[in-house]
């Protein structure tokens, strides 16, 4: 069989809404034009079953050989070097996601049985760990051979099973791209880039589990090795973070204290006015007018 | 000793050759180790806490705004943006002027050159600064709401005139800025002002207790090593290095190659800093290091220099230049680069591991070298993370033929220490700074053998000279290395 092409709007798919393409393609010959580069609002999966494929994705190049799983972010360009698809047998997916932003807020629709918090943490892997090619993952082809099969056996069950499979995919493939690109040797490393995401979504209300899940450790494993770098725990080295980011807000006369707590992430501003007393000794407003003698008292 | 604690911030890399820290993010890091120390181990046990003292690295720039808010992050030690600053004034006869009146080699590292790149290429943060700080100054008036500046850190500033002990005009006006923009010049000793109400109150001490302004890391090192007088010398092996003697002689080298930092009393600490120690022998162990074994660096590092232990002294003839990060003294040149040489059909990674230790011991044998033309060494006190390691510690007597000697149990690093001793010194615990370095008690010695020595020196020889003659390759390589 050369190919296997599902479209949306056909009856396979009819159960699928959020599926909007799915296809087994073995190609023999050069086709010109076969594969354009196009932006799309989808997520985009493509696994190489066999041959070696030059794609260009987000503008830099890759090289996938079988075996290969390649990730295209929604809002990401993705063609063929000279706009060829090239020569081998791959299979795709393209999944319509319900809400994806580049920060990482993801959520995938009622179809899928991921929380929505834990589509939030995939999301920011996504994210984080911005790589569109996962190296050797045999078990995507599994995956994709096995909906493929339900696609055509049209068992019972058949429903679950597919959206199953592609939650398997996902979580797979957020699983594979951690430990690809976050080498256990250099853990300083992989915390500067931590702390980055940290800084840059300090209001997100972080749980241990989503920082463990950015850098593929378990939770226990990662807050060992946080408190041995930094000397604080994962969750006290955030509020490191963001008391010290609110220090520098109060030293802006022009910030609401109100506004202040909300940005830095506190729940509520007597959170963070009772967090920011017991560390400092100063009430948030106290500090401001000790530190800013110009400043708005109303503020 | 009752206890210590330690955290971290990170250093960003904005762009290359940028190192910058967060001035507020340092500031609440220690007040939240602070708090949690004195909470845990202190508190409970009711002890009364008489003095603070403080210690920082060397050669910050925060620049501040006319509330004292900083303006942007601080430039950091291992700041090189200002190479071309730097470049300028040494070719200059005012810097050879300024490297004898201030003891601070003119060197990107310096302020005083990061001083002049902010009013090059950032005029509005230039113009917009009310003061320029150390990061250490910048806590001490957070804390206490005084702008102060001890001798030690200020003698790195590369303006502070270490004969007279107050701010030099021509380095100043050569920055563009005027004395008032500077913090008040005192002694290691000085009390920094009050502790403010609301941290006493958060860190529940009372308000009698003295925060004593204290030194740099290198010179609180330097005395918590109990390197005193003629004839020792310090070698401190962290990710960077340096090798460090203490006199009450300023160092006159023709050279330029060495530093002068006025410790306290008259007395100076003097030597070179080196780029790549720790640093260099990390990135060998990342790169080919055995991790199927094991999970963590540390481990990997201890296997590595288990390997390099049973290799031939001198590596079978293979010669590593540690120049990964360019190097500071005694070559003050930020170009070099790393090399392997001598590699032949039958090295093996082991003789690699091997020449790696040797090319970072060469490199401080060669600072050592550049010091032995003023002071006599006798004896070395190492101390920093791989003074822990016996095997580099033989190999550290037998390259430089001199005994090594290291305290006996890790206990507070010599930074920590010397932070102690001058704290004590103060509260009149010892007569003066000698008879507090005297108390430290160093033990475990390592012997130099004499064979190794001679095997070492020939080696070293090959090291020294190829050091010198990759100049030219050196800039060229560097330039190439610029586009990556």
């Amino acid at each position: 069989m050369n190919q296997y092409c599902l479209k949306k709007d056909c009856k396979e798919l009819h159960a699928f809404p959020h599926i909007v393409e799915f296809a087994y393609k073995k190609v023999n010959a050069i086709q010109f034009d076969s594969l354009k580069k196009e932006v799309s609002a989808f997520l985009r999966f493509y696994y190489v079953i066999e041959g070696r494929f030059d794609w260009v994705i987000d503008d830099q190049v890759y090289i996938l050989y079988p075996g290969d799983l390649a990730m295209i972010l929604p809002g990401q360009s993705f063609g063929g070097e000279k706009d060829l698809l090239g020569i081998g047998t791959i299979n795709w997916l393209h999944l319509k996601l319900k809400q994806f932003d580049r920060n990482g807020k993801m959520l995938m629709g009622k179809w899928s049985r991921l929380s929505d918090r834990e589509a939030n943490t995939l999301g920011r892997i996504l994210s984080f760990n911005n790589t569109p090619v996962l190296s050797r993952l045999k078990e995507a082809g599994t995956i994709f051979q096995n909906m493929q099969n339900e696609f055509m056996n049209q068992e019972i069950g058949q429903t679950v099973r597919v959206n199953q499979l592609i939650d398997e995919l996902l979580i797979l493939s957020a699983r594979h791209l951690t430990r690809q690109n976050n080498s256990r040797r250099d853990f300083p490393q992989i915390f500067m880039k931590l702390e980055q995401a940290l800084r840059e979504n300090l209001s997100h209300q972080w749980t241990l589990e989503e920082m463990a899940a950015l850098v593929g450790l378990g939770n226990t494993a990662f807050s060992e090795k946080v408190k041995s770098y930094t000397g604080f725990s994962p969750l006290n080295y955030l509020i490191n973070i963001r008391i010290t980011e609110a220090i520098k807000l109060l030293k802006k006369p022009n910030v609401h204290v109100t506004d202040i707590a909300l940005d830095v992430g506190f729940y509520s501003s007597q959170h963070f006015a009772t967090t920011f007393k017991k560390l400092t000794g100063y009430t948030p407003s106290e500090f401001r007018k000790k530190h800013i003698p110009s400043s708005d008292e109303n503020l | 000793m009752l206890g210590s604690t330690k955290g971290s911030y990170p250093t960003f890399h904005a762009k290359p050759d940028y190192s910058e820290q967060d001035p507020e993010q340092i500031f609440i890091t220690m007040l939240y180790l602070l708090k949690i120390f004195l909470n845990e181990k202190i508190h409970p046990k009711k002890h009364d806490v008489q003095c603070i003292c403080f210690s920082s690295a060397m050669h910050s720039v925060l620049p501040i705004d006319k509330n004292g808010v900083p303006i942007g992050n601080a430039m950091v030690w291992s700041d090189n943006r200002a190479k071309k600053e730097a470049d300028e004034l040494k070719e200059s006869p005012l810097g050879k002027e300024l490297y004898y009146r201030t003891g601070t080699p003119i060197h990107a590292m310096s302020p005083l050159n990061k001083i002049v790149w902010l009013r090059n290429n950032d005029p509005g943060r230039f113009s917009a600064a009310d003061k320029f700080l150390s990061i250490k100054t910048y806590i001490l008036e957070q804390l206490t709401g005084e702008y102060v500046i001890d001798h030690s850190v200020a003698s790195a500033t590369g303006m502070m005139n270490i004969h007279t002990l107050t701010w030099d005009d021509d380095a100043v006006k050569y920055a563009g800025i005027s004395k008032d923009k500077l913090a008040d010049l005192a002694t290691v000793f000085h009390i920094a002002g009050k502790l403010k109400p609301e941290y006493q109150a958060s860190l529940r001490l009372h308000d009698r207790v003295k925060l004593i302004i204290g030194s740099s890391d290198g010179c609180m090192a330097t005395l918590g090593a109990g390197v005193w007088g003629d004839g020792k010398a310090t070698v401190t092996l962290e990710e960077s290095g340096a090798i460090r003697v203490v006199g009450k002689e300023i160092l006159q080298d023709e050279k330029q190659r060495l530093f002068n930092y006025l410790l306290a009393e008259g007395n100076y600490v003097s030597g070179g800093p080196t780029n790549n120690v720790g640093s260099a022998f990390e990135w060998y162990a990342k790169q080919f290091g055995d991790f199927n074994k094991v999970y963590e660096l540390d481990d990997c590092i201890r296997n590595l220099i288990n390997d390099a232990a049973k290799v031939p002294v001198g590596s079978c003839g293979l010669i590593f230049l540690p120049y990964l990060q360019g190097e500071r003294a005694p070559m003050w040149n930020a170009n070099a680069r790393g090399v392997y040489f001598g590699l032949n059909i039958k090295h093996e990674l082991q003789h690699l591991v091997r020449a790696t230790i040797e090319g970072i011991l060469y490199a401080f044998y060669s600072i050592s070298k550049v010091l032995e033309e003023h002071r006599i060494i006798a004896c070395l006190s190492a101390n920093g993370t791989y003074a822990s390691f016996p095997v580099w510690m033989q190999m550290m007597a037998d390259i430089f033929d001199k005994p090594v000697n290291i305290k006996k149990n890790s206990g507070p690093d010599s930074v920590a220490c010397g932070s102690y001793l001058v704290g004590a010194t103060e509260m009149g615990l010892y007569k003066d700074l000698e008879h507090a370095a005297q108390k430290v008690k160093l033990q475990e010695s390592y012997h130099p053998q004499e064979q190794n020595h001679k095997i070492y020196m020939k080696h070293y020889a090959v090291f020294e000279s190829l050091s010198l003659k990759l100049h030219n390759e050196f800039k060229a390589i560097a330039d190439l290395q610029h586009d990556y």
